[in-house]
């Protein structure tokens, strides 16, 4: 069995290869989506896709903060929020900015602010780090609440306009989509080349013992701050690109919750595992629009469940426990095993066909 | 006395000492008023009190930190206003019947998706109490609608004059409830063999579980005491604040960060912290703009744990290598 599974392709060659398939995929599931009119599947495939892109942004980050360094965060909208709000702010009040230089303004501005947060907040360890965090996320939320002469407090700021670069304007979902994806699918190389360096062989070490990690040389503590910045740039990022999406942002889209969820989406794919950060995102961004559409794919419903609105987070919370009962370790864990199980099942198989051909001569 | 003890004891005269100077500093400055702030102070801290004691004796028996904490305090209320001021039960029963469902409820869950869980990492059993608190807030949305409801105070809205201040019968409800709830739980922690069990395992969980405390069953009381001092405390609050479907999620960070303050883990730090948190923010949201209220909590926890993560009255982490 220990065999079979040593001649299994090893992780890091399989990261890129999965990272290249994922890729062609993703980028043709526009040309595919053309393919089912709208009203079969009742969701538009593209622009959940957009959202799911933009929350892929920050759970990718995260997962290298959560799953890799081992370091809790429950605050990440609020880096969400001030990639959002920067990017917003410079190009609704300086006529003329340029958005793609607002998008880079909040990526680094919310990095910076991660820096900063950071240094004293990581020296705190488990659930005092997870209080800490959320206890920031809500300071911040308050802030662009009650900031009014800078963030318009509730109301927000209107009018945000589309993303363009190089001349070219990206204001469907249809062209969004693409420019996020790259920068996802970026990100994702960036990420897998982070986990096979020094750094992501230290940061291992750092989240199975944070002593021992120490005893044998690893910079624990400069680690956590690098890795925390790096993933609070990526939610900037995400934020950015979602108000240029959303063409509007208040304080709603940053609260606790939204924190919450992104946590959800890292532990729900599989907390550790690059791609299960992703899968997290896919089902989680899916799940409320499905739920939306049940309705119209089973007409036979009972009226008390025609409103989707009603129960919409009622099984959204059931399908979080089960998914979370389950498959405790992340859908990606359970994929793999899958994998794992076919592939060894199948060598068997085949191992005990030769056997039986060479009994038979 | 260790060390350790003399440090806490110093710490906790400055806290005291901290307070009493707010205290006395609003009284002198702001008179009848100031008054009026520091018994709405108490009167949430009450409930804040009981919301952390939950978030504690949780914690301190499973080590996971319960997000549904605030839920179980938000269907108190709710259904205090189906079963008295909709149901016209008697009051005792409503109430008994409230604190009984939701008991039963948070046992029911501790076996259906806790108790499973025992080998998993502590992230997965807290992914699953969000689970649970977005599932009850979903529910309790479906029920009970979106509007606030009244519950009917227990014994009439006439203030009572207290010093220039006035304050409503409920809040003599509110604390003489949060006594009775603390005198029994800390009743069960030190005279029961049960509680004092739980108090080992918390300590030290497989010393107590060689000599016969099982974990199971400390864990199915923990989610029982919790959901049912929830529930009283949401009952119980609920004819002075409105209850609504959504009111769980503020509550639940209160408590918590009253719990952080006190010292998670600690049932008296729950109740300190608790009451210190009401009444210094709503002598906040008296002196600041009112918007800036919910900050104050968030800024002590924050300030708490940079400080002293472990709390006034909680006992520094063990460092496990």
């Amino acid at each position: 069995m220990d065999k079979q599974l040593a001649r299994l392709p090893d992780a890091e060659s399989r990261n890129y290869r999965t990272l290249a398939i994922s890729t062609a995929f993703i980028l043709l599931i526009p040309v595919w989506a053309r393919f089912i009119p709208g009203d079969v599947l009742h969701i538009d495939i593209v622009n959940v896709m957009v959202l799911a892109g933009i929350y892929a942004c920050v759970v990718v980050g995260l997962n290298l903060l959560v799953g890799y360094a081992g370091q809790i965060s429950l605050g990440h909208a609020a880096f969400f929020g001030i990639g959002a709000y920067t990017t917003a702010i410079l190009c609704t009040r300086i006529h003329g900015f340029p958005t793609w230089l607002g998008v880079l303004a909040g990526t680094a501005l919310s990095g910076a602010i991660g820096w900063l947060v950071g240094k004293p907040v990581l020296r705190l360890k488990g659930h005092y780090l997870a209080m800490a965090t959320l206890g920031l996320g809500e300071i911040a939320f308050i802030l662009f609440q009650q900031l009014k002469w800078l963030t318009g407090g509730t109301v927000g700021i209107l009018n945000i306009p589309p993303l363009s670069m190089f001349g070219l304007k990206f204001d469907t979902d249809l062209k969004l989509y693409f420019v996020v994806w790259i920068i996802v699918m970026a990100l994702m190389l960036l990420s897998i080349n982070l986990i096979r360096s020094r750094v992501g062989r230290g940061l291992r070490a750092l989240h199975s013992s944070e002593v021992a990690a120490d005893a044998m040389g690893v910079n624990t503590s400069t680690y956590k701050v690098q890795v925390f910045v790096l993933s609070a740039a990526f939610a900037g990022l995400g934020g950015a690109l979602f108000a240029h999406f959303q063409k509007y942002v208040n304080p709603e889209s940053f609260v606790l919750a939204i924190s919450i969820m992104f946590i959800t989406m890292v532990v729900v794919g599989g907390m550790g595992n690059i791609w299960g950060g992703l899968i997290g995102v896919l089902l989680l961004t899916f799940l409320p629009p499905v739920i939306q559409a049940l309705p119209q794919w089973l007409p036979g419903l009972p009226s008390g469940l025609q409103n989707f609105s009603n129960y919409e987070l009622v099984l959204y919370g059931l399908l979080l426990i089960l998914f979370m009962m389950f498959l405790p370790k992340g859908v990606a864990d359970g994929l793999g095993r899958a994998a794992d199980f076919t592939e060894v099942r199948a060598r068997r198989l085949g191992d005990r066909r030769k056997a039986k051909r060479l009994e038979g001569r | 006395m260790r060390m350790g003890d003399r440090n806490q004891v110093r710490l906790l005269w400055g806290a005291a000492a901290l307070v009493a100077v707010v205290v006395v500093f609003t009284l002198i400055y702001k008179g009848s008023t100031g008054l009026q702030w520091i018994l709405s102070g108490l009167t949430v801290g009450s409930i804040y009190a009981l919301v952390a004691m939950g978030f504690s004796v949780i914690y301190s028996s499973t080590r996971v930190i319960n997000f549904a904490q605030g839920e179980f305090t938000m269907l108190g209320g709710m259904m205090m206003f189906t079963l008295c001021t909709r149901g016209g039960l008697p009051l005792w029963l409503g109430f008994l019947l409230t604190v009984g469902i939701v008991t039963l409820l948070g046992a029911g869950f501790e076996r259906a998706a806790i108790h499973p869980l025992k080998d998993q990492s502590v992230i997965t059993v807290i992914i699953v109490t969000i689970g649970l608190a977005i599932f009850i807030r979903a529910l309790a949305k479906w029920i009970w609608g979106t509007d606030p409801v009244k519950v009917a105070s227990f014994t009439g809205d006439k203030p009572l004059r207290f010093f220039g201040a006035s304050i409503v019968p409920q809040s003599l409800w509110v604390f003489g409830l949060t006594l009775i709830a603390v005198v029994l739980v800390f009743a069960f922690f030190n005279r029961t063999l049960l509680g004092k069990g739980m108090r080992a395992a918390a300590d030290n969980p497989d010393a107590a579980s060689l000599v016969g405390v099982s974990a199971s069953t400390s864990s199915l009381v923990a989610w029982s005491i919790a959901a049912a001092v929830g529930a009283a405390a949401g009952a119980v609050i609920a004819p002075i604040n409105f209850a609504a479907y959504d009111a769980g999620a503020m509550l639940g960070l209160k408590g918590f960060s009253a719990a952080v303050l006190g010292g998670l883990g600690s049932a008296p730090g729950a109740v300190v912290g608790g009451l210190m948190l009401g009444v210094l923010e709503m002598i906040t949201a008296g002196f600041a703009p009112s918007g800036y209220k919910d900050a104050v909590a968030f800024l002590i926890l924050i300030l708490v744990l940079l400080i002293r993560p472990q709390g006034l009255l909680g006992k520094p982490a063990d460092v496990k290598v």
